[in-house]
């Protein structure tokens, strides 16, 4: 059956509620739509009840058609749904499957993602980030892959680049959902689609790369260049690019280039170089060997020059973007560069700029070699810093380097041997400035190690453990150091930030193992001596609570000294702290200690004389140290 | 009751609550950790920004639904303190055997006899109501509906393209009488036409959309106000003033009472139920979140739909609702009235997962043929007063595409368009091509039946697929 006359009927009655019923009358199309359903009407006996209700609605008198008009458009309705068709003919294609995995996430847990993936607005992040630290799984349901993907391109670059390293971490399942719908001449999402698929794919993306770059424009160009540098035989190419390719993308073939061997990419980089001197700073990441060839010797005649005449200022800019350049190169040309250093330093350190100014040339040649020898393992590199001291006695940032390579690759004992005597243990007799130098210099290098306890382990600064456990003996001789005047690097343990503790404390404290017996018969008598000396009872007692010991007979004046930092709060938690780690007749006579040396801050006294003497009596009665809760209800 | 992150978000008021009382867990923020030896009760203090810690404390009695005490001054409940320490339990912290604190137990006796005093309430005469008022009520309901009628007929005799501006305010004013003459329904649906008509101006495009939209609305409000001036014109003729199973009650704007469900028979016992979707939405005419829960009962196979309403004014102090997965078994069910997928409550519920056979087992619910589902869609959405959709669980035969349509195919042969329902705020037709894995065969597709008029079709929104070993949900 023909049912257009139908339709037809209910647009013309829809047309005219909209326009309104006073207008039926002079509505010549609704008539003409009733004239054509006439045929259906004689057919079915719903269709003539329409028929019916549309002459008695153009026959009606005004006041009564815009119910009848609604009536009549119910019962259109009504007929149309029941008239609905359903399906579709065609050959039916299978569904694809396979992209992401299917979580139990609820509403409240899935809709904040989507919703800071899917809208713009503040506070996206954060709820992107605590969810990305909390449950990385997530981030792989089929739901949330697809939103993560589309916000590639988000408008605040940090979501963007949250989601890059999502769908990096995803892997191969998110590689279905970038190339589809990818546009290489898009914007930011595609450039960040190119940087994800070719982290994913690594060299398996070499074809993708070439097929897409002939139509890559813009940003999605430039991440193309530079996704081509991780692809091992793309140096012809490259080569060929850097004739043609100009401004961001030029620097992005030259990024590429750097990553890349060959004898025609050392030529091409020996005459960039001569053209372009600042072009090194491409070179920093790479370690190939062409690279350490050209920065050594670069780095070195520019050095060389500047022995005779004094570098203009421009010159010792673009020299220290050589000395950065050198990044974590680490081989048998560079240990020749270092040798080199070594050699010339008092050359290179006496260099000054214009109008006497001293660029520190040597200073940052000096702290990229510690930072290459932290991030290599043994080898030649690391011995020559080993000897560095040895060989150059007259230079103290050589104790620096010398003794960090020996944490790192000598037995604990030998370290101790070598470099102990370094931190005076009595006062030199004469000119003591030298050695107090090097005694600064040891104590700011032990200042880079910790005790790990989860890894149980030291650790030097940059994430590489110490060849052996630290001797013990450092910790007796950080004791008796004399001179402890170090800089701080800052970073106490504790929340008690009215107390201002020297670095060498915190130091030996980073560097003590609590569950060792010998360092706490060491540690235990020196921090009750400094806590008389400092009155500083927050973090000393907290500490020889770490270490089992105690501070009673000091406790009550050192408190003393500062009354007003004694919260009845704070009390509590340190005297609980003090319980768990104390006999509880040690912790009565610290609370006894306290009240009898009138410690308590004033606004509080009050509550701690009903809260310490009942305390006490707990205590001895065998009970546990009370609650926060039981000292609110017994001062009340 | 076992205790998972997700067990947390449903008792938190708001997502950030619950991130911040991870943040305090995190912290390490909390001490004292303690519990009674039948681990009812669980509390700590925590460290806030004060000097003092909060006593916060956590109530397992009812497992489902557990009680949270804190000290803090916040007006969120439950506060983040309380969360916090349920991540605490969640991360099996060691808390310390100790004896109930006495104020707790005092709290738990005043509960105790609260919730007797509520059962005994129940259990007494039901309040007689107030003839008197209710016939006063009714009179000014009639009187409403005349107004109701007067300003529909007067909109349709303008134009409803005549609806703007000057005009629209006009008309906000009016529907606001018909509040005062206890027809928040009519009133919500005045706005939501009136809503509907801003949009034009908002934005063109969806001009001819946004008409249909008013003119269904318009044509539903007519139906309503026929058959309720027939129905209350009954009641005040017959001098019964006691609710009855009836639609318009609602559609008038009446609000339906636990009890007066169960006075008009309309619950059933011990029923068990699985969630197979949920979704929220705003509804800008009532300033309202709206909640909604799918769920099928397994012993029947009927679907029934929960609506959690959020108003606007009361967000902080409304729990939201959240999606539940596994069983849910329910004492008592309340069964509004209507026809299709029909709204339920209940007041207390336990959950545990679904067993392997009881999963295996939902598929076989489904009905098996299109028509069938396609022909009672039909049968609802003709009555005017009937949401234009209808809940429907379908067996799988094939899940496809045809050029940019998906396509379910019932085992039978039976097709229909699958696709997002226009005007619906979620969509996951497009989630199909992107499902983690091939459906096994003797799944079945749950979604929403509707009329799609831009191709004058009946169309299936899918919102998920069950298989024997899992409910994939394509939305929430």
């Amino acid at each position: 059956m023909n049912l257009q006359p139908l339709y037809d009927v209910k647009e013309r009655l829809e047309q005219a509620a909209i326009a309104g019923a006073s207008l039926l009358e002079e509505d010549f199309r609704l008539q003409r739509a009733a004239e054509g359903l006439k045929p259906l009407a004689a057919a079915s006996p719903v269709f003539g009840k329409i028929s019916a209700g549309l002459e008695k609605l153009l026959s009606a008198p005004a006041e009564e058609r815009s119910g009848l008009l609604l009536d009549l458009l119910a019962l259109v309705d009504a007929v149309a749904y029941t008239q609905g068709k359903t399906g579709l003919d065609g050959e039916l294609v299978p569904l694809p499957f396979g992209r992401g995995q299917y979580l139990e996430l609820s509403y409240g847990q899935l809709h904040p993602l989507l919703e800071a993936l899917t809208t713009t607005g503040g506070g996206r992040l954060e709820i992107l980030k605590s969810a990305w630290e909390n449950h990385p799984e997530w981030f792989g349901d089929y739901r949330l892959l697809p939103a993560v993907v589309q916000d590639l391109g988000d408008s605040y670059s940090e979501i963007g680049e949250l989601n890059a390293s999502i769908l990096k971490q995803a892997g191969p399942a998110a590689l279905p959902l970038l190339k589809e719908g990818f546009d290489p001449a898009g914007t930011r999402a595609m450039a960040r689609r190119v940087e994800v698929i070719s982290a994913i794919e690594g060299a398996g993306a070499a074809v993708w790369l070439r097929e897409i770059l002939p139509e890559a424009k813009k940003d999605v160009r430039t991440a193309v260049l530079t996704a081509l540098g991780g692809i091992p035989a793309s140096g012809p190419l490259l080569l060929q690019l850097a004739q043609t390719e100009r401004g961001g993308n030029r620097d992005a073939v030259l990024q590429s280039l750097a990553l890349q061997e060959g004898e025609d990419v050392r030529a091409f980089w020996e005459a960039e170089l001569v053209k372009h001197s600042g072009s090194v700073k491409f070179l920093e990441p790479s370690q190939t060997d062409w690279s350490m060839d050209l920065t050594a010797r670069g780095l070195r005649q520019r050095l060389e020059s500047f022995f005779q005449k004094a570098p203009t200022r421009e010159e010792c800019d673009e020299t220290k973007r050589w000395c950065h350049s050198i990044g974590r190169k680490d081989g048998p040309v560079m240990l020749d560069f270092w040798r080199w250093a070594e050699e010339h330093m008092e050359a290179i350190d006496q260099i000054k700029g214009e109008k006497d100014y001293p660029p520190f040339f040597g200073v940052a040649l000096d702290e990229r070699l510690q930072e290459i020898m932290r991030h290599t393992g043994p080898g030649p590199l690391r011995d020559f810093c080993l000897g560095l001291w040895e060989r150059r006695p007259e230079r103290s940032r050589c104790l620096y380097t010398s003794f960090q390579a020996a944490l790192l690759s000598l037995p604990a004992a030998e370290v101790y041997e070598r470099y102990a005597p370094y931190i005076l243990t009595e006062k030199p007799a004469g000119n003591s400035d030298w050695k107090k130098t090097l005694n600064t210099v040891l104590l700011r290098a032990l200042g880079e190690v910790w005790w790990y306890p989860q890894g149980e382990r030291y650790q030097v600064y940059g994430g590489q453990p110490t060849a052996e456990p630290l001797d013990r003996r450092w910790i007796e001789r950080l004791t008796q150091a004399v001179y402890t005047d170090v800089p701080g690097r800052g970073g106490s343990p504790f929340a008690y930030y009215w107390e201002n503790v020297a670095e060498i404390d915190l130091t030996l404290m980073r560097l003590a193992d609590p569950t060792d017996e010998e360092n706490r018969k060491l540690l235990i008598p020196y921090l009750r001596q400094r806590l008389v000396k400092t009155g500083l009872p927050y973090h000393y007692s907290r500490w020889l609570f770490r270490l089992g010991g105690s501070p009673r007979g000091i406790f009550g004046r050192s408190m003393a000294k500062n009354p007003s930092a004694n919260h009845l709060y704070v009390v509590w938690g340190l005297m609980n702290e003090a319980s768990r780690a104390l006999p509880p007749e040690e912790t009565a006579a610290l609370l006894e200690e306290f009240q009898d040396a009138g410690a308590a801050r004033k606004q509080a006294l009050a509550h701690f004389q009903k809260a310490i003497p009942w305390t006490v009596q707990q205590l001895r009665a065998g009970n546990p140290f009370p609650d926060w809760d039981s000292w609110q209800k017994i001062i009340k | 009751m076992i205790l998972t992150e997700q067990m947390i978000q449903l008792q938190a008021p708001n997502p950030a609550a619950v991130e911040n009382g991870r943040k305090l867990w995190k912290k390490g923020s909390f001490s004292g950790h303690c519990r009674t030896e039948d681990g009812s009760l669980y509390w700590a203090q925590c460290a806030g920004s004060g000097k003092t810690p909060y006593q916060v404390s956590i109530d397992w009695s009812v497992p489902d639904a557990p009680v949270c005490r804190c000290s803090c001054p916040s007006r969120q409940f439950p506060c983040k303190h309380a969360l916090g320490l349920m991540f605490e339990q969640l991360s099996g912290q060691k808390f310390e055997t100790a004896d109930i604190p006495q104020d707790i137990a005092g709290k738990r006796a005043k509960q105790a006899a609260r919730t007797a005093k509520k059962e005994a309430a129940e259990t007494s005469k039901p309040k007689k109501p107030n003839a008197a008022a209710q016939k006063k009520k009714l009179a000014r309901q009639l009187e409403g509906l005349d107004m109701a009628e007067k300003m529909v007929n007067d909109l349709v005799f303008a134009g409803v393209g005549t609806l703007s501006g000057s005009s629209a305010q006009t008309y906000d004013k009016l529907a606001r009488d018909l509040g005062s003459c206890y027809l928040t329904g009519l009133q919500t649906a005045f706005t939501r036409i009136a809503l509907t008509v801003r949009q034009v101006q908002k934005d063109p495009a969806q001009t001819e959309r946004a008409y249909a939209e008013a003119l269904r609305i318009l044509v539903s409000l007519r139906s309503t106000i026929k058959k309720s001036r027939v129905f209350l014109q009954k009641k005040l003729e017959e001098g019964g003033f006691s609710p009855e199973d009836s639609t318009l009650f609602e559609a008038l704007g009446g609000v339906w009472k636990l009890e007066d469900l169960r006075a008009i028979g309309s619950f059933r016992e011990n029923v068990r139920l699985v969630q197979l979707s949920f979704d929220a939405h705003f509804d800008e005419a009532k300033k309202e979140y709206v909640e909604r829960g799918w769920w099928l009962d397994p012993d029947g196979g009927t679907l029934f739909q929960t609506r959690n309403l959020r108003p606007l004014k009361a967000l902080k102090y409304v729990k939201g609702d959240d999606s539940r997965f596994g069983l849910l078994e329910i004492p008592a069910l309340y069964i509004y009235p209507g026809e299709g997928d029909r709204r339920v409550r209940w007041e207390t519920a336990s959950s545990r997962p679904l067993t392997a056979e009881e999963q295996a087992a939902l598929p076989a619910l489904a009905e098996p043929q299109l028509a069938a589902a396609v022909k009672r869609t039909k049968g609802v959405i003709k009555n005017a007063l009937a949401p234009k959709f209808l809940a429907a669980l379908v067996s799988i035969g094939r899940l496809g595409r045809i050029g940019d349509f998906f396509i379910l195919e019932d085992p039978s042969g039976g097709r229909i368009v699958l696709r997002d329902r226009p005007g619906d705020q979620t969509s996951s037709t497009a989630r199909l091509a992107m499902l983690p894995r091939e459906i096994p065969a003797g799944s079945a597709l749950f979604g929403l039946l509707f009329y799609d008029e831009g191709d004058r079709s009946l169309c299936l929104h899918p919102q998920s697929v069950v298989t024997r070993s899992e409910i994939l949900r394509l939305q929430y």
